[in-house]
């Protein structure tokens, strides 16, 4: 194990920039030192690499980050560079070293190695022959480089010059350096990708603030697995869209890179990439390295706790049924879609409905009719899990359906089906979710959680909203606050005083005399853990207080304050049963803890009290 | 309030435990006979409740009294709880509030 820096490893990374293959990389240890995260980020980090005698800036990728964090990979630590490319930084005169495979060799040597000699040398100065000498090399001689003008080359021109007029495609095949997506960086440009196109979103016309636009993304994989979302914008999108086919490999140079959009990603990658008109993307002919779609399956009975949420699920099941194909007419546009329904079951005993919409329910959907007879086995990507009967999962654009796939997964259902589950008699998942009495009282047990352990987690809820249910008593309902809001007696929005008398609604585009009032307010609750505020909505606020505003604005006016507070301490100190939502919102620059109530449900003293029971054993045995 | 002798929470087979002290118990009234009601514990034991007012059959009544049998108590105080009663929680209460929560009880 080496004790110290190589000498001269700098100037022998310089000098061969952009070594074709790792085993062309002689034995080079450099020093970490000035370790530190870029911004706020735990995954990036840069430090400078040392050799005793000169420095360059150096970047770690995201995938060694857990090295650092792990504390292995420590400053003035000693790393041995296994991959690595040299990039010029643009605006600078220097280069920097990306690396993109290491060894941690030493942790941290408490000091920095200096060696003696004069540390004026500058990157020109770099000699062939003190390269030669001091550097060991484990395998075949490395092609050296005398200093290299710092222009950025695009992959075709290196490509061009190294190759001169060789046949395209053989060119590509032979001559290309493929980056792994886990390598990208928004810092290097000189890139070329081979991904396959795991999934292709549709062509999208917006419209903003500057203009109109069309947009669409595709979903790319490399051979490691690694995936990253690719968005392409007006004249690109409509360059690309027909020549990316769903399930092709394309070789891809010249897109750029930014940080992801956490609200929109939707695969792992801390990177997105852009491409513009001037990207490159090629088809590869016959390949078929780089495994077909990754599916990540839920089992039906587990997609209970992915109702209403944003994730989306993959599943795969023996298709017991399928619908005709129905036409919905969209609410928004009066556009009708088509629709069907197929049933599928799966080893955990249950069955589930999934909506297929568009084109699935008119293709696949005739297909998978045509052969229910069989019993096939479909695998179904990206659902998004809703809560109609219970359980129920729809497909969106980027879902993708494949029939009789040959996956191990599907193999295996299919053995258990012809063995156990044709003949075994199974109920749908939905049911043990729904219970028979029509507030859905079976749902204000899952999720079930004590006040502090919302209140004492100000994380909750940051991403995406969670959901839990509580069992609580109303503690207080403030008589001095807004309670209602005037509201469209057609769509429920706000409707503001017009100047003439009546009442303006933006929604409707209208104007109206008349107005309800809809419930809007805070109230306070406690239980045997603590207390918290919590926002209602109009329809729950109406089984609280038991009646509608406008009748408690009645109360208020004709009765007096006194019957209204009245009114409000009857609703005190009453036992309800509530679904709420826990989101993280940003108020006057802090962070706040929003918690919203979904549905209400009165408390059955029967059920709880055997929900209590089976609690107290769990405690007994834990 | 007179806390001298609490009433202790029981079943059909916790009865038998507590002979000659105060008791309570939920049962299902199945027969009437002049004075004494027939009753079915939540643990489906048939209990004999002596001194107690004829109540409506398949009602439920609590009945506070002392236990003078095995299975029968001496009844002090009946209350009608109507029809409607979750046998299983009450049983659940009676088997916790005599094992390992006995000290929040007694």
């Amino acid at each position: 194990m080496a004790r110290s820096v190589t000498p001269g490893a700098i100037a022998a990374l310089l000098a061969n920039p952009t070594p074709d293959s790792p085993l062309e990389i002689p034995e080079i240890v450099v020093q970490v030192v000035d370790l530190k995260p870029i911004g706020s980020s735990t995954t990036r980090f840069t430090f400078m690499a040392s050799d005793g005698a000169m420095k360059i800036k150096a970047m770690l990728p995201t995938h060694l980050a857990s090295e650092i964090n792990s504390g292995k990979l420590q400053n003035l630590g000693l790393i041995r560079i296994i991959d690595y490319t040299c990039n010029a930084i643009p605006n600078q005169p220097e280069k920097a070293l990306i690396v993109t495979k290491c060894e941690v060799v030493s942790p941290s040597l408490e000091t920095e190695i200096k060696s003696e000699v004069k540390e004026e040398r500058s990157q020109s100065d770099v000699k062939k022959e003190e390269y030669k000498s001091e550097v060991k090399k484990e395998e075949s001689s490395i092609l050296l480089m005398p200093k290299q003008e710092i222009v950025a080359k695009s992959a075709a021109q290196i490509v061009n010059e190294q190759r001169g007029n060789a046949a395209p495609a053989a060119r590509l095949a032979m001559t290309k350096r493929i980056h792994p997506l886990v390598s990208l960086n928004p810092y290097q440009g000189n890139w070329t990708i081979k991904v396959r196109v795991t999934n292709k979103g549709n062509l999208r016309t917006y419209k903003n603030a500057r203009g109109e636009g069309q947009v669409f993304n595709v979903e790319l994989t490399d051979e490691d697995g690694t995936q990253i979302q690719a968005t392409m914008f007006n004249e690109a999108a409509k360059k690309f869209y027909p020549k990316f086919e769903l399930g092709k490999v394309y070789y891809i140079s010249k897109g750029s890179l930014r940080i992801a959009n956490k609200q929109f990603k939707t695969v792992q990658n801390d990177y997105e990439m852009t491409l513009n008109e001037n990207a490159i993307v090629e088809e590869a002919e016959g390949e078929v390295s780089i495994p077909e779609t990754k599916f990540n399956f839920v089992k039906i009975d587990q997609l209970g706790s992915y109702v209403n949420g944003r994730e989306l699920v993959d599943v795969i099941g023996v298709v017991q049924n399928v619908s005709p194909t129905l036409s919905i007419r969209r609410k928004s546009n009066n556009e009708t879609i088509p629709k069907r329904d197929i049933t599928i079951a799966d080893d955990s005993n249950k069955t589930v409905t999934v909506s297929l919409w568009n084109d699935l329910a008119t293709n696949i959907g005739q297909e998978l009719l045509d052969m229910v007879d069989t019993a096939p086995i479909v695998a179904i990507k990206s659902l998004k899990v809703g809560d109609f009967q219970g359980v129920s999962l729809s497909t969106l654009t980027k879902s993708t359906v494949l029939i009789n796939p040959d996956l191990p997964e599907a193999k295996k259902l299919k053995s258990w089906y012809d063995s156990e589950g044709k003949g075994a008699s199974m109920a749908s998942v939905g049911s043990d979710i729904v219970s028979s009495s029509r507030t859905g009282l079976r749902s204000m047990y899952s999720d079930r959680v004590f006040l502090s352990q919302i209140t004492n987690d100000p994380s909750l809820g940051q991403d995406k909203p969670v959901f839990f249910s509580i069992s609580v008593y109303i503690s207080l309902i403030k008589a001095d606050q807004t309670m209602w809001y005037r509201a469209c007696t057609t769509c429920n929005k706000k409707v503001t005083e017009a100047v003439g008398g009546g009442y303006w609604c933006e929604g409707c585009q209208k104007n109206d005399d008349q107005c309800s009032l809809r419930y809007i307010m805070v109230i306070k609750v406690s239980d045997p853990t603590g207390e918290a505020w919590l926002s209602v909505f109009n329809e729950q606020a109406e089984k609280i207080i038991g009646c509608t505003a406008d009748e408690l604005d009645r109360i208020k006016t004709e009765e007096g304050d006194e019957k209204y507070q009245l009114k409000l301490k009857e609703a005190t100190w009453v036992p309800h049963l509530f679904r709420v939502s826990v989101s993280q919102t940003e108020y006057m620059n802090e962070k706040r803890q929003r918690i919203t109530v979904r549905a209400q449900a009165p408390l059955d003293c029967s059920a709880e009290s055997r929900y209590l029971l089976e609690e107290i054993a769990k405690m007994s045995i834990s | 309030m007179d806390t001298s002798s609490p009433a202790v929470f029981v079943n059909g087979e916790i009865l038998k435990m507590y002979l000659g002290r105060r008791v309570r118990a939920v049962v299902q009234v199945m027969r009437n006979e002049g004075g004494v009601i027939i009753g079915q514990s939540t643990d489906g034991y048939q209990l004999t409740i002596k001194g107690a007012q004829s109540l409506p059959l398949s009602h439920f009544v609590e009945v506070i009294g002392v236990a003078d049998g095995n299975q029968s108590i001496r009844a002090e105080i009946c209350t009608d709880f109507g029809d409607n009663f979750d046998t299983v929680s009450y049983n659940g209460l009676c088997q916790l509030a005599n094992g390992k929560f006995k000290n929040l009880f007694l």
